[in-house]
């Protein structure tokens, strides 16, 4: 594990984390402080089916996706008819819970010690090729009519009702989306340190998600994957300074929420239209003929 | 032994109470849930130690110090987090995110300052326990009720028979109207911060005197919304019996299954809470603006 390779690797998990915090809080408007917990069932039982029953790599990181699924179903179909700060409160409580049960179920889990010996199977490639189908995927979903409803309803949940939009169906689909790409990237995480602890996967991990996304800007998929690489990869060279790392972030993160609230990107999106338009902006400026 | 664990999660209920009160009164305003809430009260939980550590304080003019600095740092937050925030009328998943992220820089200062160590108040009291009903009670915990029952009375009656409570009731009906019937919507907004201060200072001093000292203290807050949602957010009523309540079965499950699962428990109980009756004990309905 060299240091590049690992650099890779955990920057590409938080891309695909990321990528569901986006659907979720971006598109959706709704907070979950849990999200790591989701991560770490992902990690957890992906790891165990592959330490206990010799699952292979792939069906165990399916499993824990499928694992992360159920979860959030679980705590999506009572809460998600609530107010979103109730919403995001039941998050963060079941972050804590789940924290709570892996730490106390020694027998299983191997509590606060750890989950020692998951094969270490992935690869930094690997991981790269998931970020970006995740970015791929989501950038799908922005553009269809699924992702116009959760716009919708996040910009105004009853008038998006009257319009027709199954809200309260749309947003645990949001939210299911988000669970399955976390546990998806805590399966590969596991995969790869071989090692997974609880306090890995803290409520602190889930507000630096969020974090990333209001730097980059919250409706551009563009800003948000340039943001999650800034912000991951930039303490890893800031190592220095590491105590002053987290103020730093949150003096960002004020300081954008103040005066850029739109994130550093606003609605912003890079296209392969995007060379054509530059080129239009520059002609304009030269005050040359629109052809 | 009851009556012990029952005073003990009386008085944990009370502080509770206390951080639901705070975290009520910045709701009723501006409609969002406070979580720098939790950094204020670290923040003043140290500010406290370092008087009654290094300077020798006894314990009133600690928990002046404590409220005082808790009152002016919660107006700072109200400045430097939210007042552009309300200036552009920027919804309020922005109030939100900004009292998170101010929450964790407040805590994030406090493990620069301190050291991720963990610190015990000095005693500042004359006698460890007092004996109540057969059982003995610690003298701490008998404080934290005292205190935080008289916060909540002249909390009251300040918000009910006073001119400024009743401004600050007026802008948490409706900010608009109140300001154009001659409220001065800033400076009540500021004295509603400096008041919730107050209490999350005198939280975070007395949090600090029963438990150790150490960055993440502030995160309770989680208990006093989780109390607030029980008790029916916008409701201070609601709030203190929410807390109350919370106290009580925290302690008591603490007792029975272990402090390790109380928290897996907790969660349900407050999943079940929110499918069967999510507008709290006192029944209120927050409203989601249209």
């Amino acid at each position: 594990m060299g240091f590049y390779s690992s650099l890779t690797v955990f920057t590409g998990l938080t891309v695909i984390a990321v990528m569901g915090v986006f659907v979720l809080t971006g598109m959706a408007g709704l907070f979950s402080f849990g999200q790591a917990a989701f991560m770490a069932v992902g990690a957890y039982v992906a790891g165990l089916l592959a330490i206990r029953m010799g699952l292979g790599f792939v069906p165990a990181v399916l499993a824990g996706v499928v694992a992360s699924l159920a979860a959030g179903l679980l705590v999506a179909l009572p809460v998600m008819r609530l107010r979103r700060d109730y919403f995001a409160l039941a998050t963060f409580g079941f972050g804590e819970a789940i924290r709570a049960l892996l730490n106390q179920s020694v027998g299983i889990t191997g509590g606060a010690m750890g989950l020692f010996g998951i094969p270490v199977v992935t690869q930094p490639w690997m991981v790269v090729g998931a970020a970006v189908w995740s970015v791929w995927l989501v950038r799908t979903l922005k553009r269809s009519a699924l992702g116009r409803d959760w716009q919708a309803l996040k910009t105004d949940e009853i008038a998006a009702e009257a319009m027709g939009v199954p809200t309260y169906r749309r947003k645990v689909e949001a939210f299911l989306i988000s669970c399955g790409l976390a546990g998806f990237a805590g399966a590969l995480f596991g995969f790869y340190t071989s090692y997974v602890d609880p306090a890995m996967f803290g409520w602190f991990r889930s507000a630096e998600w969020i974090i990333i996304l209001f730097f980059g800007g919250i409706n551009s998929i563009t800003g948000t994957v340039a943001s999650a690489l800034l912000l991951s990869a930039l303490p890893e060279f800031l190592r220095f300074v590491a105590q002053w790392r987290v103020p730093l972030y949150c003096g960002i993160v004020i300081a954008t929420i103040n005066l850029r609230p739109r994130g550093m990107f606003g609605d912003w999106e890079l296209s392969l239209s995007t060379p054509g338009e530059v080129l239009k902006g520059v002609r304009r400026r030269r005050g040359l003929a629109q052809p | 032994m009851l009556v012990q664990q029952l005073i003990n999660g009386l008085s944990l209920g009370a502080v509770y109470a206390l951080i639901a009160v705070g975290f009520g009164m910045i709701f009723n305003v501006l409609k969002f849930s406070n979580f720098a809430h939790g950094g204020v009260i670290t923040v003043t939980a140290y500010a406290g130690y370092y008087v009654a550590a290094n300077l020798g304080w006894s314990f009133l003019p600690t928990l002046a110090v404590a409220i005082l600095v808790g009152g002016l740092l919660a107006m700072l937050v109200e400045l430097v987090g939210f007042r552009l925030i309300r200036r552009r009328g920027g919804s309020v998943i922005f109030y939100f995110v900004s009292s998170v992220t101010i929450g964790m820089l407040l805590e994030n200062l406090m493990v620069i300052a301190g050291g991720p160590t963990f610190y015990a108040y000095p005693d500042m009291l004359a006698k460890a326990s007092y004996p109540v009903l057969g059982a003995s009670v610690s003298t701490v915990n008998l404080v934290m009720l005292a205190a935080s029952t008289l916060a909540l009375v002249t909390l009251t009656w300040v918000l009910y028979r006073t001119r400024t409570g009743v401004a600050i009731r007026a802008i948490s009906a409706d900010t608009v109207t109140a300001g154009l019937m001659g409220a001065n919507v800033d400076t009540l907004i500021g004295v509603t911060f400096f008041v919730s201060g107050c209490l999350a200072g005198m939280t975070g001093m007395l949090l600090g005197m029963t438990q150790t000292l150490f960055p993440q203290l502030g995160r309770v807050v989680v208990k006093g919304f989780i109390a607030a949602v029980i008790g029916g957010l916008g409701s201070l009523g609601g709030a203190v019996i929410g807390g109350i309540f919370l106290g009580v079965v925290e302690v008591m499950l603490t007792a029975t299954i272990g402090s390790g699962w109380a928290p897996v428990l907790l969660f349900l109980i407050l999943l079940s809470f929110l499918a069967v009756r999510p507008q709290g004990i006192a029944g209120v309905i927050a409203q989601e603006k249209a």
